[in-house]
């Protein structure tokens, strides 16, 4: 092959994706769909469920306080810490509930794989940013909220190339 | 010249034609590493690596970690490669505790390494672009990756640190219509990569900065104890895939790309290859996969290993990898030895950049498939 047939050749390669539709997520506008409702876990088969690991979501109804998620979360990013809940369960005695600092937690989602009782998963939630890292600390009251998002966008093959939409 | 400087730091004056050049370790052009080049006009006299400026202290975190919570931080030296460096990690810690994994969960394991596998060479091979010049071959890598990492992250739930690999399995199934959308996306990955070869691979000015430069011969390699990529561009066939396979490799089909010149550009184009065979093993893999059935061994709280010492190593995308476990009757190892492919072909740099041209030396220096964070560990 000659030089310059050669980067003639490599041009032409290029200038053909002009026609071709664009690839690139356009984020804020568009967010990328995940499958399911975040990681969890199922008591039946003992594996988790897959999903997007993001922010955790606390139940507080099966919560026992029993710190199995802190001290998973030891040498890993000790991100988890237990604090005191004003509230009364049955099942938690010592009012104490998992408190998550979203500046060190590495989304690795082993205490959800520790947590015996199914009280604490991860969702869709991925947009912590905050102005204050006192911000990032998330007590049991914000983890027990359920995030709303609107995700609707993956990738899309045709013969025409891939894009998101 | 001052004699007040630390070793590393001085600068050797040897005589007046031949000058000593630093690069790196700032990031562009070496990575967080220093290479210390004398260099005769044009010429490289000689070539001194120094790597370490990112050592992070893995294989003394891991002596403090139980088997499970040493997971996320191993495979924090390649991030873009982390099925591949957890892999060995968890064959080792199987065959310390003796844990049997379940057949769907081999299949599932093999899909996520070569994935990730493409994830690596894909992100090593917008570098190879740019560190060329050629930015076209930046973007469109770079943005191909992202079919992978799509898939990477419906099947663990995160884009670069998967952590999915555990001692026993992975940790969770694949989700639904994982099947038709992984072959859907491969299909296209194999058509667009395709389309590299006009623009990058049979692109006269890539040829003629690669071709020839850099040449190592058969026996070098060999000598040299390099690995993976770097050793099959030489001529030699091995890969542990096909040598030593562990888990399912035996039952897939693929061949190991091997090229005879030894030369930069062998040693970029035998990645480029390998990942069809990736794409190969994927489909296979997928196709021969139980459909139904267990993915993991629960493991006790804080397992204890015996008295006892293994070594297993896997082919990552950079070559050889492999971990040297010691226990000792405790929940945490005695001693953790990770051998890394890119520090063994590390030491190819002084013998190939001796008498290239300056300008030669960033397609010699990444053709080698190195990594600095993980050479460092």
């Amino acid at each position: 092959m000659s030089t310059a047939g050669g980067i003639i050749r490599a041009l032409n390669s290029g200038v053909k994706h002009l026609a071709i539709r664009r690839f690139t997520l356009r984020y804020p506008e568009q967010k990328l769909k995940f499958v399911g409702d975040g990681f969890q876990f199922n008591p039946e088969t003992g594996v988790g469920i897959a999903g997007l690991r993001g922010r955790h979501i606390l139940y507080h109804e099966h919560c026992t306080g029993c710190q199995l998620c802190s001290v998973a979360c030891e040498g890993i990013a000790e991100a988890i810490g237990m604090v005191k809940v004003n509230e009364t369960w049955k099942q938690n005695k010592k009012a104490i509930m998992p408190q998550i600092d979203y500046g060190k937690c590495v989304f690795c989602g082993l205490c959800v794989d520790a947590c015996p009782f199914y009280a604490l998963y991860m969702t869709n939630d991925y947009e912590l940013s905050s102005f204050t890292k006192s911000a990032l600390i998330y007590t049991p009251a914000q983890l027990a909220i359920k995030p709303k998002i609107s995700q609707d966008v993956e990738i899309k093959v045709d013969d025409r190339g891939a894009t998101h939409g | 010249m001052s004699t007040q400087l630390p070793p590393g730091i001085q600068l050797e004056k040897i005589d007046d034609r031949i000058m000593t050049l630093n690069v790196g370790p700032q990031h562009p052009g070496s990575g967080h590493m220093r290479l210390i080049i004398k260099v005769d006009g044009d010429y490289i006299v000689s070539c001194d690596p120094d790597p370490g400026y990112v050592h992070r202290g893995e294989e003394k975190m891991a002596e403090y970690r139980n088997y499970i919570q040493n997971i996320p931080h191993l495979e924090r030296p390649v991030i873009h490669d982390s099925s591949n460096i957890l892999y060995p990690y968890c064959l080792a810690v199987e065959e310390l505790l003796g844990i049997e994994v379940p057949e769907r969960a081999k299949y599932v394991r093999v899909i996520a390494a070569e994935l990730n596998r493409c994830i690596y060479t894909l992100y090593w091979l917008a570098i190879y672009g740019i560190f060329l010049g050629h930015s076209t071959m930046f973007m469109w890598p770079a943005g191909d990756r992202e079919l992978f990492i799509d898939l990477l992250e419906a099947m663990s739930g995160a884009r670069v640190t998967h952590a999915y690999l555990v001692p026993g399995g992975v940790r969770n199934d694949l989700p639904a219509n994982f099947e038709e959308r992984c072959l859907r996306q491969v299909d296209y990955f194999e058509k667009r990569l395709k389309e590299y070869l006009a623009v990058f691979y049979k692109n006269p000015l890539l040829i003629s900065r690669t071709e020839g430069t850099g040449i190592l011969s058969k026996t070098d390699a060999i000598r040299l104890g390099t690995t993976g990529s770097v050793l099959r561009a030489s001529g030699v066939d091995f890969d542990i895939r096909k040598k030593e396979p562990y888990d399912v490799y035996e039952n897939l089909d693929f061949e190991t790309v091997v090229m005879k010149e030894g030369d930069s550009y062998a040693r970029s184009y035998v990645p480029y290859l390998e990942m069809f065979e990736s794409c190969r093993i994927i489909r296979d893999a997928l196709r021969k996969m139980p459909k139904s059935g267990s993915v993991r061994t629960k493991l006790k709280p804080n397992p204890k290993g015996g008295n006892d010492e293994v070594y297993k190593r896997v082919e990552s995308g950079r070559g050889a990898l492999g971990y040297y476990i010691v226990s000792n009757n405790r929940p945490e190892p005695y001693r953790v030895k990770i051998s890394v492919g890119s520090f063994r072909n590390l030491i190819c740099m002084p013998y190939l950049l001796k008498g290239e041209l300056l300008g030669n030396m960033p397609s010699v220096y990444w053709s080698l498939n190195y990594w600095p964070v993980e050479a460092d560990r």
